[in-house]
């Protein structure tokens, strides 16, 4: 199974995980002096109650008060802009108001400015560094006060969509949007998310750098982040991964007479698990690919993952009636993804029986549209083979946060690839 | 001249007696000479004898409603006369002349057909009317039974488990406790209106709608199965739902009320509507609330699929499409 990945946002409280022992005390120490004055605390106040709705960290990166951060820490501002504000605290302790300059909801990275003119920051340049190579990550893990954590450098995750580091060390939360630099403070990422046990993951640097640019080219200052660009983003970014799925060479994968897709991509993980036992009448074998690359939206929101699922059922005990019935309560069964009224709408769903070239199936697509970001959906396919009285299998498709011409063209790819064996 | 003692039953039928050998019993009780079926007659009711000076009388027992004479009650004896009327509950006993003249007959006309009439003498035997079968013990314990079996054989159907029996005998035994409770609350209505609780016929009727429900609904999702998502077959489904409903109740009432046939199905009627317009208002507030949870038609029948109606994948298109639609609406309101 995979390790839920949290985010480092305030709110969600995570256990102090113990640190490595530290192997040159004096060096940390160093490292901390020489950069703590870079990093800031960043807190979203609700303007109503004048209450902290979320903190987070961050750092300059021009001598004009430009703050990096994790577009997580923020979302609230691109949401209800009329609701909150924000400020930042520096390493005196003064507290200056910050404006969302520009986002990339799909690394998770904001861009803020201050009024202020910051005595040092960091420069994102992109460097050369290998797995081991020790990190310190800094931040206001539950806004503690200012923190170091040390942690190793471990690669680029393999299977995710857009690049993550791993970085063995303790991050928390608070510590978001934090910079996790080396010993001579050279920014490698931006502190993101954790699964504890000090498995923890960073945005790499060069898509700071590339928000930053773009951020402060004529046409990024002309444009204030706004929830349309939100949809927009998010939209490009489905548009580039989803096109070319399950068209082509696919992988596909054998479940008793039946034959459909498996690792629709490079970035998919998949498992599988059986339940077989005398006490059983049938035996049911699931088989699950998904995306870990989940987006953030807004607090109780999140949006971008894809997952195929089939459960094969076969009985050799069972009648045809209790056989189906058993099908058709797994058939039935609802495992839509959740969401709030504030960004989703209901789900509404259609049925037919369908047959592609020579498999019959009972098909439903459920859908639900996004209500603040344009024209991005959710939608679930879920089939049910038919033809065979002692064999089933339900295969479901789950796409959330993409277009309808995404849903509408790789549903009917998944249905047309359903094959006998 | 000898006279006649004529029994007008609460029913309007008439029976008649003469009054040959004194003294004649009267009342409920099969022990009597006279046997009144009339829920307000004692068991043994009133004597009809020759006085000490020769007279017939009629003389109470020591009843509850008494004898009624020119419209007045009295537990006193009553000395008879040719043409008197005595009222014994909502019996009436009339005494008449043997030679009493009557009207000449009528010519009756050989190709006219003779209705068949009612049995005279009965109860207000609303439940045999047209329930034949539902009215003897038989065919209740039948319809009962076979009820239940098909109730446990649904629950059996419908699970995979190995220790199914269980799941079975389960649901028997809560469809036996459903409905022994709600004929049970018709039974009390039935004994309050028409001094009879008819329980069995009770049971039988709401364990032969019940049968005629659990039919229905697996045709339903039959038809389900086959065209799925049609509006037609829903409210088609639903109006044989409420069809069944209002039987149950007319059926219920054929055996709690003296009202005819027609009313019984007036008042059925009004029930069934009454609940559905609940029904649908509540279902309407609901369909407007959010929800994340997905509802569809997720039957599935182990039938030939050659039978089945099938889109192709590209009509299929079209349905996405237009569900994108339907989606597309609620955002705007």
């Amino acid at each position: 199974m995979l390790l839920p990945a949290v985010l480092l946002s305030a709110g969600s409280t995570i256990a102090a995980q113990p640190t490595q022992p530290a192997p040159t005390p004096a060096a940390t120490a160093d490292v901390f002096r020489r950069n703590a004055d870079r990093v800031v605390k960043i807190q979203v106040v609700e303007t109503a109650s004048a209450a902290k709705a979320s903190i987070g960290s961050g750092f300059y990166v021009t001598d004009r008060g430009h703050i990096v951060t994790n577009y997580h820490v923020v979302s609230e501002l691109v949401h209800a802009p009329e609701r909150y504000r924000a400020e930042v605290i520096d390493i005196q302790g003064a507290l200056h108001p910050v404006t969302v300059l520009g986002v990339d909801v799909v690394h998770d990275l904001a861009v803020l400015g201050a009024d202020l003119k910051p005595s040092a920051f960091f420069s994102l340049d992109v460097l050369a560094i290998e797995q081991g190579n020790r990190l310190y990550a800094l931040g206001h893990p539950e806004d503690l006060g200012l923190s170091i954590v040390e942690g190793t450098y471990n690669g680029l995750l393999s299977h995710t969509l857009h690049p993550r580091i791993h970085f063995t060390g303790s991050l928390n939360s608070g510590m978001s949007g934090g910079p996790t630099i080396t010993d001579d403070g050279r920014v490698v990422g931006i502190n993101v998310a954790t699964s504890g046990n000090q498995i923890s993951f960073l945005v790499p640097v060069e898509r700071a750098a590339g928000l930053l640019a773009r951020t402060l080219s004529p046409a990024g200052k002309a444009a204030a982040p706004t929830l349309e660009q939100v949809g927009r983003q998010l939209r490009d970014y489905q548009d580039v991964y989803l096109r070319d799925m399950f068209a082509g060479k696919t992988e596909m994968v054998n479940l008793g007479p039946f034959r459909v897709v498996t690792q629709p991509a490079p970035f998919f993980r998949c498992w599988a698990d059986a339940t077989r036992s005398e006490e059983l009448l049938y035996e049911e074998v699931t088989h699950i690919c998904s995306t870990d690359d989940f987006l953030f939206i807004a607090g109780d929101h999140s949006s971008g993952v894809v997952e195929v699922e089939h459960r094969f059922l076969s009985t050799k005990k069972l009648g045809p009636t209790r056989f189906f019935s058993l099908y058709a309560s797994v058939f039935d069964q609802d495992e839509t993804p959740s969401g709030s009224e504030e960004h989703v709408t209901s789900w509404k769903c259609s049925t037919r029986n369908v047959r592609n070239a020579t498999v019959p199936m009972r098909a439903v697509l459920c859908l639900r549209r996004y209500r603040k970001l344009g024209e991005l959906y959710d939608g679930v396919l879920k089939v049910a083979i038919l033809g065979r009285r002692d064999a089933g299998l339900v295969s479901m498709l789950t796409l959330s946060g993409v277009t309808f011409e995404n849903i509408d063209m790789l549903s009917r790819r998944y249905m047309e690839r359903i094959a006998w064996r | 001249m000898a006279v006649i003692l004529e029994v007008v039953h609460p029913n309007g039928t008439r029976a008649w007696q003469r009054l040959d050998a004194l003294p004649l019993t009267v009342g409920r009780g099969l022990g009597n000479d006279v046997i009144l079926d009339d829920p307000y007659v004692d068991a043994r009711h009133a004597r009809i004898a020759l006085d000490d000076a020769g007279s017939l009388t009629i003389e109470d027992l020591g009843t509850v409603n008494g004898l009624v004479a020119n419209d007045e009650r009295t537990h006193t004896p009553v000395r008879l006369h040719l043409g008197i009327e005595i009222r014994v509950g909502r019996t009436t006993l009339r005494f008449r002349d043997t030679e009493e003249a009557v009207v000449p007959a009528l010519v009756d006309d050989p190709t006219e057909s003779v209705p068949a009439r009612p049995m005279a003498g009965a109860l207000p035997r609303a439940a045999g009317a047209g329930m034949g079968w539902l009215s003897t013990n038989g065919g209740q314990l039948v319809i009962t039974g076979v009820a239940v079996w098909t109730v446990a054989l649904t629950a059996w159907l419908g699970t995979a488990e190995r220790a199914s029996s269980v799941d079975a005998m389960g649901a028997a035994l809560a469809f036996i406790t459903a409905v022994a409770v709600w004929a049970g609350g018709w039974a009390l209505a039935s004994r309050a209106v028409m001094q009879r609780f008819h329980y069995s016929a009770h049971v039988a009727v709401a364990s032969g709608v019940a049968l005629a429900a659990i039919a229905w609904n697996a045709g339903g999702n039959w038809l389900d199965f086959f065209f799925p998502d049609s509006a037609l077959i829903t409210v088609f489904v639903a109006a044989g739902f409420a069809g069944l409903f209002g039987a149950l109740i007319a059926g219920h009432l054929a055996l709690a009320s003296t009202a005819p046939r027609r009313r019984r199905w007036e008042m059925a009627g009004i029930i069934v509507g009454s609940a559905f317009a609940i029904g649908a208002t509540a279902a309407v507030a609901v369909d407007d609330e959010f929800t994340d949870v997905a509802t569809f038609s997720g039957v599935l029948k182990p039938i030939a699929p050659g039978l089945v109606p099938t889109a192709t994948v590209s009509e299929f298109g079209g349905v996405m499409r237009k569900l994108k639609d339907e989606v597309d609406k609620t955002t705007k309101e």
